[in-house]
């Protein structure tokens, strides 16, 4: 399966959410199968912190449907936060894991989820999060996505997808602050609300 | 921690608009954590640990919403990683209120590495910070944290210590 075809289905069905997604190739990808979600999207270099971070600004705007894209590595370096998920039931967090079973930004060497004995889903349902599953086939992947969107709970989606990078598309060039603001302008316009406001007079 | 030292604290989160509390607990700040879970005005997350508390805190920061990270100063360096890319790389601060263990006066082996690596740590990273061990300076204290983090966007701690945890 393919991650590429696999964003340009998820991307089809959001408008008004907010993603928060991972590092390596998945950034460029996703900058291209979702150009309508550039804004609402958190570029971040961060291994581990993406779901945190989607799951603390699903914890600030309830209302609001947050998508985490993350990763096998991103995942696996901070587990714990599928207990975290478990007990506090974020009922607006949707999670895509995207599981190529490497580390492909630095070339490829194998994460623990390619030995075919490390089960990401069945982890984050041991750890409380009811709805966790794995995806293989496109088919199955877009039941999922239509299955999180309907559902009001924590949702996760463990993507197994080829190694393989997108061919030919275009390089994301902006860095982390630059994408922070145009993210945080994106959910002050959208929410009416301040968050990076304007200095004090003094 | 005495009942108003606690009283305090939660004063302080109060004034400066913190509505999300993420922790991990400790043992100097015992009395703290079930007061937080108390409070109406806060919604506490408990994490497994502090650099997830970090992540998520975050996260909370792009909601618009306010977020604390309540932990022992060891929570410090588990929270590094994600501490450095969000504040150094992205400009998202955490505002943190961390226990002094490891400070003079400290009887226990194992906290002795913390008192010893706070303060690198905090300095490494450019994350200003004040030591607070009276009462009448934790409010003031939390206030101008989150002043400072609201101005740099980048983090900031307050460490509690001496007499209001012993």
């Amino acid at each position: 399966m393919r991650r590429f075809d696999c964003m340009t289905i998820l991307a089809s069905r959001l408008s008004d959410e907010l993603v928060i997604l991972s590092l390596g190739g998945s950034v460029d990808e996703w900058y291209n199968a979702a150009p309508h979600m550039r804004e609402a999207s958190l570029f971040q270099q961060q291994l581990g912190c993406v779901t945190p971070q989607a799951f603390g600004l699903a914890a600030g705007l309830p209302h609001r449907r947050i998508i985490s894209l993350d990763t096998d590595g991103g995942l696996l370096f901070n587990l714990g936060i599928l207990a975290t998920l478990g007990n506090e039931q974020p009922g607006n967090l949707k999670v895509v894991v995207w599981d190529n079973e490497c580390y492909q930004s630095i070339g490829g060497p194998p994460t623990h989820t390619a030995s075919g004995r490390v089960d990401l889903a069945a982890i984050a349902r041991g750890a409380g999060v009811e709805q966790a599953h794995t995806a293989t086939d496109i088919e199955g992947f877009t039941k999922l996505c239509d299955l999180a969107m309907k559902t009001y709970g924590p949702f996760v989606i463990v993507a197994k997808v080829d190694t393989t990078p997108e061919p030919g598309i275009r390089r994301k060039h902006s860095d982390g602050r630059e994408d922070k603001y145009i993210f945080v302008r994106h959910v002050e316009l959208t929410e009416s609300i301040t968050i990076m406001g304007p200095s004090e007079h003094n | 921690m005495r009942p108003s030292a606690v009283d305090a604290v939660i004063a302080g989160l109060k004034a400066a608009g913190v509505s999300i509390v993420c922790y991990l607990p400790d043992s100097l700040f015992k009395e703290l954590y079930p007061a937080l879970d108390a409070e109406p005005t806060f919604r506490t997350i408990r994490v497994t640990n502090e650099g997830e508390g970090a992540a998520i805190c975050g996260g909370v920061f792009l909601s618009g919403k306010r977020a604390v990270l309540i932990m022992e100063n060891s929570g410090l360096r588990a929270s590094v990683e994600p501490l450095a890319r969000m504040g150094l790389g992205a400009g998202i601060p955490v505002i943190m209120i961390m226990s002094f263990r490891g400070e003079l006066g400290e009887n226990n082996w194992w906290a002795i590495p913390h008192g010893i690596t706070m303060e690198p740590v905090l300095n490494a990273l450019r994350i200003p910070y004040r030591i607070v061990d009276r009462e009448a300076e934790i409010a003031r204290a939390v206030a101008d944290a989150y002043q400072w983090s609201y101005a740099a966007y980048h983090h900031s701690a307050v460490v509690l210590g001496g007499e209001l945890v012993r």
